[in-house]
């Protein structure tokens, strides 16, 4: 056993090297300010106090954190019901609609979004038939709507095939020892099914609502002006080159994301002691 | 009694295989009933049409006088206990057991009250707020037991329920489930291929097979009279002998006439017989109505079984043949080469190959210093015509060679036409150190003397399980001996309290009740 122990240290070094070691590197640089050079440190709490002071910072965080949160829930609502259709069907079937639903994700995130410009942008394909019939013109690129819908449509098989995997790996003798004991469908769905695929719909959440919050280029290519953190970092690092405050906003929402997940998790543990 | 469950004619196939060929069976209220059989022989089918699991594809399920076959498992007032218990793993074992309740609708404290009632009756009281991970499979068996019968069911369906338990714990649960299936008075019924779990606790068996039933009766009926070999095999143990029913109350086997008490066969009608091992008494030689051998003795905790064997099956004798010779050392080559004599069928010249004359002669040659296998490069003889002997030479790439002599005989078959069996072996040649060598003597020796035994009708290979030699390995010297090979004789299966020694003549005896005569069973 212990030779095959060190077969472990290239990973831990590898680990080290490229996730340890850029996130010290993060905390580092959002408690000094600029001008560090290799040896000395002006460590300092001035990032964190400029962004919580500054009303902009706070409106985006909230911006943000509200898209996110609405993309998450839509994804639930549209992914729960397709997962489960899915689940029901013959298995030559199922196979077929993951593939399908996971299709999408062969082509590049952002090729796909900027198909969504041609769709909804003033002169897209939208107007253009709205307009063919006679109708008036949707203004729809660079509104909330469009980021929301770019979103949900990134992220949504995510959603899918984490709730999908619960429902297919759920014991069917549950199901069946439901409806002996007197439970109709919707009663066995709501009283075992559903209950029993929680921990899909968490893990759905997890993967749905961090990119979400952390996302920067559907708002840009979507939302026009909009500004959402994942900009803002982008912002800070790229443009004006701030790397302090870049990451003391990179922290401030790694915070606020690991505390949320943690509230779901717990959530999903009560649920499961009542 | 009342008739609750009737199955009328049902039918049920799976991707064109047919499960179920026709049931017809009545259950009655307040019966044990056991569905037994083999795995597949669709006693689960049988039970999930019943829970409302699965459609038949034809026939009817009247429960209650009502045809219950298009009604929905909710809707039907029979309750299942799973296999793999199918507790719901997020809710604790109050909720579990409730769960019926709360679709019912009840008010809280009735359901409290009931499912401190089930608790009871399950002896896991004060359960309550346990986690399903926290029980052992035996307290989970009784959760799922409790969740069933909360809901008043008329009838309980146990698919396997105890299958995985310890054999300790299933044979506790046995009696605990006839007790509270006594208590509650409700009809049971009960899936397993389990025999002895069977006889254990039904008021009434159903032996299935293949779709079909075999027989029903009670376990002391179907025990004692099993309508065919199936059955007899399937329930206990027991010793299945071929015989001819001469007349009523006289039977035949092994050239010997028994009375019996059986009657009501054609004259002369080929019939099986049951024995029961327990119903057979070892007695001295020509005391009993059979003689026989002790062939082993096993010990089963309550009693001993004792295999006698009272007809030896067909044989062959062969003559083998030690040499004390070495293997040949060539020195130039530093391979040492060895090979035997060997026999062979004449008729099996044409389809003889190299390989096969390695096989036979088990020719090896191998380097002295690293003793890895040197693979022959050339096998040379000459052409083979009729009975003779025939010098082939095997040679290796570096030139060391060994030749030996191939007896082509015309081998000796014995066709025994009362058995209806062919059984040939061929005499060989062996040395010393491969007789000392060999790690399974008695298999290799069928290899060596190419024993095959085989049914004059259908072709069929039959086993050849007796090899019987006249030499102690411990002080063989170089010279002829008896080898010889037999099928399976008459052997009697004895399930007795006494002990007796392998190799010592006996006497077998049994009363003309313990002889059941069946029909034959159609394919």
């Amino acid at each position: 056993m212990n030779n095959y122990k060190r077969l472990i240290q290239p990973y831990v070094l590898w680990i080290s090297i490229f996730l340890v070691l850029p996130m010290l590197l993060i905390v580092l640089y959002a408690f000094t300010v600029g001008g560090n050079d290799v040896l000395t440190f002006n460590f300092t709490l001035d990032n964190f106090t400029r962004f919580f002071n500054d009303n902009v910072f706070i409106g985006v965080l909230i911006d943000s954190f509200r898209i996110a949160l609405v993309t998450t829930i839509l994804c639930i609502f549209i992914g729960y019901p397709a997962a489960y259709f899915i689940s029901k069907m013959n298995v030559k079937s199922n196979a077929f609609f993951i593939l399908l639903i996971t299709l999408p994700m062969w082509i590049n995130m952002l090729v796909r979004t900027y198909a969504w410009v041609g769709i909804l942008s003033d002169n897209g394909v939208i107007n253009n038939i709205l307009s063919f019939f006679g109708l008036g013109q949707l203004h729809m690129i660079h509104t909330e709507f469009a980021i929301i819908l770019g979103m949900v449509y990134n992220f949504l098989p995510f959603m899918i095939l984490q709730i999908h995997a619960s429902l297919t790996k759920m014991d069917t003798s549950l199901v069946e020892a439901s409806a002996d004991l007197g439970a109709s469908k919707f009663e066995t769905f709501k009283r075992v099914i559903f209950p029993l695929s929680l921990p899909g719909v968490i893990s759905g959440i997890t993967l749905v609502f961090l990119p979400a919050t952390s996302s920067f280029f559907i708002q840009r290519l979507l939302g026009g002006g909009t500004i959402l953190v994942g900009n803002l970092i982008e912002n800070y690092f790229v443009t004006t080159g701030d790397w302090n405050f870049g990451s003391a906003i990179s922290l401030i929402m790694a915070i606020i994301i690991m505390i949320s997940m943690y509230l779901t998790n717990r959530l999903d543990k009560e649920r499961g002691e009542d | 009694m009342k008739k609750i469950i009737q199955f009328k004619n049902i039918v049920k196939s799976f991707d064109e295989q047919i499960i179920l060929k026709g049931i017809t069976l009545d259950i009655y209220e307040n019966e044990f009933v056991t569905l037994l059989g083999p795995s597949g022989c669709g006693k689960t089918t049988l039970l999930r049409i019943l829970g409302g699991f699965l459609d038949a594809d034809s026939g009817e399920v009247i429960f209650d006088n009502e045809d219950i076959a298009k009604l929905p498992p909710y809707k039907r007032e029979l309750n299942t206990v799973f296999q793999k218990y199918a507790l719901f793993p997020h809710m604790n074992i109050f909720d579990n057991i409730a769960f019926g309740l709360k679709i019912k609708k009840m008010s809280d404290d009735v359901i409290r009250q009931k499912v401190t009632r089930m608790l009871k009756l399950v002896n896991l009281e004060g359960y309550e707020d346990r986690k399903i991970d926290q029980l052992s499979g035996g307290q989970q068996q009784r959760i799922a037991i409790a969740r069933a019968l909360v809901n008043e069911p008329k009838v309980l369906l146990l698919d396997e329920p105890l299958g995985a338990l310890d054999l300790k714990l299933r044979k506790e649960m046995q009696l605990e489930l006839k007790k509270i299936q006594q208590e509650v008075g409700i009809t049971f019924i009960y899936v397993t291929h389990d025999q002895e779990e069977a006889l254990t606790m039904s008021d009434k068996i159903v032996v299935m097979r293949e779709g079909e039933i075999e027989q029903v009766g009670s376990p002391i009926d179907i025990y004692n009279e099993p309508v065919n070999e199936y059955v007899a095999n399937f329930i206990g143990e027991s010793n299945v002998i071929d015989g001819v029913m001469k007349k009523d109350y006289l039977v035949s086997f092994d050239d010997k006439d028994f009375t019996c008490v059986d009657h009501g066969f054609k004259d002369n009608e080929d019939v099986d017989i049951v024995i029961r091992p327990e119903d057979i008494e070892i007695v001295g030689r020509g005391r009993g109505v059979l003689n026989g051998k002790v062939k082993s003795q096993l010990f089963k905790g309550v009693h001993n079984e004792i295999i006698v064997e009272t007809a030896r099956g067909s044989h062959v004798e062969v003559t083998m043949t030690i040499y004390n010779k070495k293997p040949i050392f060539n020195e130039e080559a530093s391979e040492y080469i060895s090979a035997n004599n060997f026999y062979v069928d004449v008729q099996d010249f044409d389809e003889l190959t190299d390989d096969d004359i390695i096989a036979r002669a088990d020719a090896q040659a191998w380097d002295a210093e690293t003793e890895e296998y040197v693979g022959f490069s050339s096998v040379t003889y000459e052409e083979l015509v009729g009975e003779n002997t025939y010098p082939v030479t095997f040679s290796t790439s570096k030139g060391t060679s060994i030749t030996i002599e191939m007896i082509g005989v015309k081998q000796r078959y014995i066709n025994d036409e009362k058995k209806r069996i062919g059984i040939a072996a061929f005499d060989f040649f062996k040395t010393l150190d491969e007789i000392e060598e060999s790690q399974a003597l008695d298999t290799d020796l069928k290899t060596w003397a190419d024993a095959v035994s085989w049914d004059l009708d259908t072709d069929e290979a039959i086993e050849i399980r007796n090899v019987d030699y006249d030499f102690e390995i411990e002080d063989l010297v170089p010279g002829t001996y008896k080898v010889s090979f037999s099928t399976v004789g008459r052997e009697f299966k004895i399930h007795t309290t006494k002990s007796s020694e392998v190799d010592k003549n006996v006497g077998l005896s049994f009363d003309p009740e313990a002889i059941h005569v069946m029909e034959k069973m159609g394919f």
